[in-house]
């Protein structure tokens, strides 16, 4: 192909051809880039999303050929009355865990977002039970909460007060659950924060004291509003966490006392995993995918009207 | 699961690259055939099968075994169901009896009927009546016992003579464990008189179990169509913990196996355990004695066997696998392998070898276990419902252990979810 140009010279031009032009096309090395994490998370998680929905219609032990039964997983389903006991305590969890986790996070990312002596050594310490695994987590609070050799109980008797069973006491084992999550899961809300508070401009906070604005005023009306994406991203991550709720409950109470803390995804371990009924584990893992996915949904609708960008 | 976990995960199958095949296939001509074990074993047991192994494959030249580790043998179900799926399962695979009735559903297990019947010398018979019970599902036998265990009474010789109590006898009753537990009850020191799991997993029940036993109870009527243990038997034995829980005299454990520290520390005079724990306590370098469990009317125990579990890979690497179980739970090898391991020997015929006395020697209190295999006369039902049965009567245990349901509607609540249970075909 030639271009004439209007001078009357003569300039050549050869279009480059069609892999060269693929060579060099952002597109490609974009893709390129994601390709890896897109494979893994195809081969991971969507066709066993996929897959597991086959399975929900299916009468499966995963141990023998399957058949086919329609509905009928999820009609047991929504007789079931260990599910809905299991669903009671998933949400109770849920709303205690979510807000305190995400209200104590800013509490103690603001106690940890100034020029202190030793802040380093501070953030570290809220930091570190994020990255202990789940299962030292639990052996840890196990002994802990031991209602005979515990150090917990042994500090109650010290100042006086009443024994507790904790997590052999089937009122308080779900408390407990929540109170070693908030402890295990607290660092990572905090980092959010930490980091979202370092992103609000300091000349706001300083026209605002210019102003006479109070530091409780300032805190309110500047820095809560200013946080509003962080808080949003947490509280809806948190909810999928906490419906989610699992590893912790596996390490130390196995569902129990008198199944007070069988949550949905340990219901599911146990349908699928120690009665062998595969299909019937499924469909509860889809109950709880459209749970979640509507959830999140709603969080992110009501968020969308009341949460503030800045940029 | 925490978002380093999941890089953590990401970056590991990265790196590993996603599935290796590492199963050896039959090398075409020679009629040479390499088979694969899946096993779970850690430390001792570990080197003791590749040792055993390497002397097989050494004492004739046309099998070669290789003995591969899945890793904790709680999980090995999933992995192995995950072979099965994939194609390429192990030939043998060592897995808890607790799940032979649902394995034997999948149609690549090997019917070892045919194999056990043309071949009189492997004496299936010599195998204790339990093992031999929980490796057959509806008549067909779908694995070759690979452990047994029971529970049989540990005590601490230092808190019976503090306590003023005389050592247990093989003549003990209910009545006898339940003064002892209540005399070596002292909370002032944190002292328990015994230890019971109580996580309501079948840790829970099958204690229970042999509680209900000696009292003469069972657990399914003999058709096996509806639920037993609500009778006068069972709550006998669940009242006896109702007893002893509320005189503070069990620790209750919480399924983290802290009974274990507890008692070797001489917080706990009693324990109900079995053969697994011996050497730690062995290790804790205490002075504890062993007698079987006491009596309501007999001293039966209650034991979980384990089986070597064999998958269909065509007919010359099924002979193959055969022989190689064959040789490998032979009374001589079986012998060696408790020497090695002090696991009790899985064949009654062993305790008649020249070896078995330095066997018992070696690891003391292990005869009593040993012999304690006579009193382990029942299974639990063989049934792919079992795992449920086990959940109902686990919060039952646990609800009067906690001194929430008093034994007898704690039974009849767990009776009637039983009922609904085995009144589901299939």
């Amino acid at each position: 192909m030639s271009v004439h140009a209007p001078t009357g010279r003569s300039v050549t031009y050869k279009r480059p051809g069609v892999l060269t032009r693929l060579a060099r096309s952002e597109h490609v090395a974009g893709w390129a880039f994601v390709a890896p994490a897109t494979i893994l998370i195809a081969v991971f998680a969507l066709i066993p999303i996929g897959w597991s929905l086959v399975l929900s219609l299916q009468a499966n032990n995963l141990i023998a050929p399957a058949h086919y039964v329609g509905l009928a997983n999820y009609r047991a389903l929504a007789k079931d009355p260990q599910f809905r006991s299991a669903v009671v305590h998933t949400l109770l969890y849920t709303v205690v865990f979510v807000p305190i986790s995400v209200f104590g996070a800013l509490g103690l990312a603001v106690a940890l977002n100034r020029r202190i002596r030793g802040i380093r050594f501070y953030r570290l310490a809220v930091f570190v039970p994020l990255v202990t695994s789940t299962v030292a987590t639990g052996i840890i609070f196990l002994w802990l909460l031991d209602p005979t050799f515990g150090l917990v109980n042994y500090l109650l008797h010290a100042v006086g007060l009443p024994q507790q069973q904790f997590l052999q006491d089937p009122n308080q084992a779900l408390w407990c659950i929540v109170a070693m999550t908030v402890w295990g899961w607290l660092g990572f809300d905090v980092i959010i924060y930490l980091a979202a508070l370092q992103g609000i401009p300091a000349e706001l906070l300083e026209a605002a004291e210019m102003d006479g604005a109070s530091r409780l005023s300032a805190f309110r009306s500047i820095v809560v509003p200013l946080l509003g994406p962080a808080t949003l991203f947490l509280v809806v991550w948190s909810t999928i966490n906490a419906l989610q709720l699992f590893d912790e409950i596996y390490v130390t109470t196995r569902g129990g006392p008198l199944g007070s803390t069988t949550v949905i995804v340990y219901y599911l371990y146990q349908q699928a995993f120690q009665f062998f009924n595969g299909g019937y584990g499924a469909a509860i893992a889809y109950v709880l995918f459209v749970a979640i996915l509507i959830v999140t949904l709603v969080q992110l609708w009501i968020g969308r009207r009341r949460v503030y960008y800045s940029s | 699961m925490k978002p380093l976990t999941i890089i953590l995960i990401a970056a590991a199958l990265l790196v590993s690259g996603c599935g290796g095949s590492s199963n050896s296939s039959t090398s075409p001509g020679h009629g040479h055939v390499n088979i694969v074990v899946w096993e779970g074993y850690t430390e001792t047991e570990a080197m003791a099968i590749k040792k055993l192994a390497a002397e097989f494959n050494a004492s004739q030249p046309n099998i070669t075994v290789s003995v591969q580790s899945y890793g904790n043998s709680d999980y090995a179900l999933q992995k192995v169901l995950a072979a099965i799926a994939g194609g390429r399962p192990p030939d043998i695979s060592y897995l808890y009896g607790s799940w032979a009735p649902n394995i034997a559903t999948n149609p690549g297990v090997v019917s070892l009927n045919k194999l056990i019947a043309a071949d009189p010398s492997f004496q299936w018979n010599d195998f204790w009546s339990v093992e031999r019970q929980v490796a057959t599902v509806n008549g067909k036998i779908v694995g070759v016992p690979a452990l047994v265990d029971n529970l049989a009474l540990v005590y601490n010789k230092k808190l019976f003579a503090q306590a003023g109590l005389s050592a247990p006898t093989p003549n003990w009753t209910w009545t006898d464990f339940e003064n002892a537990a209540v005399k070596l009850t002292d909370p002032a020191h944190k002292q328990f008189g015994w230890a019971y799991v109580n996580d309501a997993s079948e840790d829970t029940v099958w204690r229970f179990w042999a509680m209900l036993w000696q009292a003469g109870g069972a657990i399914l009527t003999p058709d096996g169509k509806h639920a037993a243990f609500d009778s006068p038997a069972g709550v006998k034995a669940l009242t006896l913990l109702q007893t002893l829980a509320r005189r503070k005299s069990i620790y209750f454990d919480n399924g983290s196996g802290n009974y274990l520290g507890l008692f070797t520390s001489g917080h706990i005079g009693m324990l109900w355990t079995g053969p697994w724990d011996l050497s730690n306590i062995t290790a804790a370098k205490m002075s504890y004695g062993v007698q079987i469990l006491p009596a309501d009317l007999n001293h039966q125990t209650i034991s979980g066997p384990d089986n070597w579990v064999m998958f269909n890979n065509g007919s010359a690497r099924t002979q193959a696998a055969w022989q190689f179980l064959k040789w490998l739970t032979s009374p001589a090898i079986d012998l060696k392998w408790a020497q090695m391991t002090g696991d009790l020997p899985i064949r009654a015929s062993v305790s008649g070898l020249s070896g078995y006395r330095q066997f018992v020697k070696k690891y003391p209190g292990i005869g009593l276990w040993a012999k304690n295999l006579g009193n382990a006369t029942q299974a639990r039902p063989v049934l792919t419902v079992y795992p449920k049965i086990s959940t109902a009567v686990g919060q039952a245990v646990q609800a009067v252990l906690l001194g929430k349901t008093a034994p007898q509607q704690a039974l009849q609540q767990a009776a009637q979810q039983v009922n609904g249970m085995l009144a589901v075909p299939g």
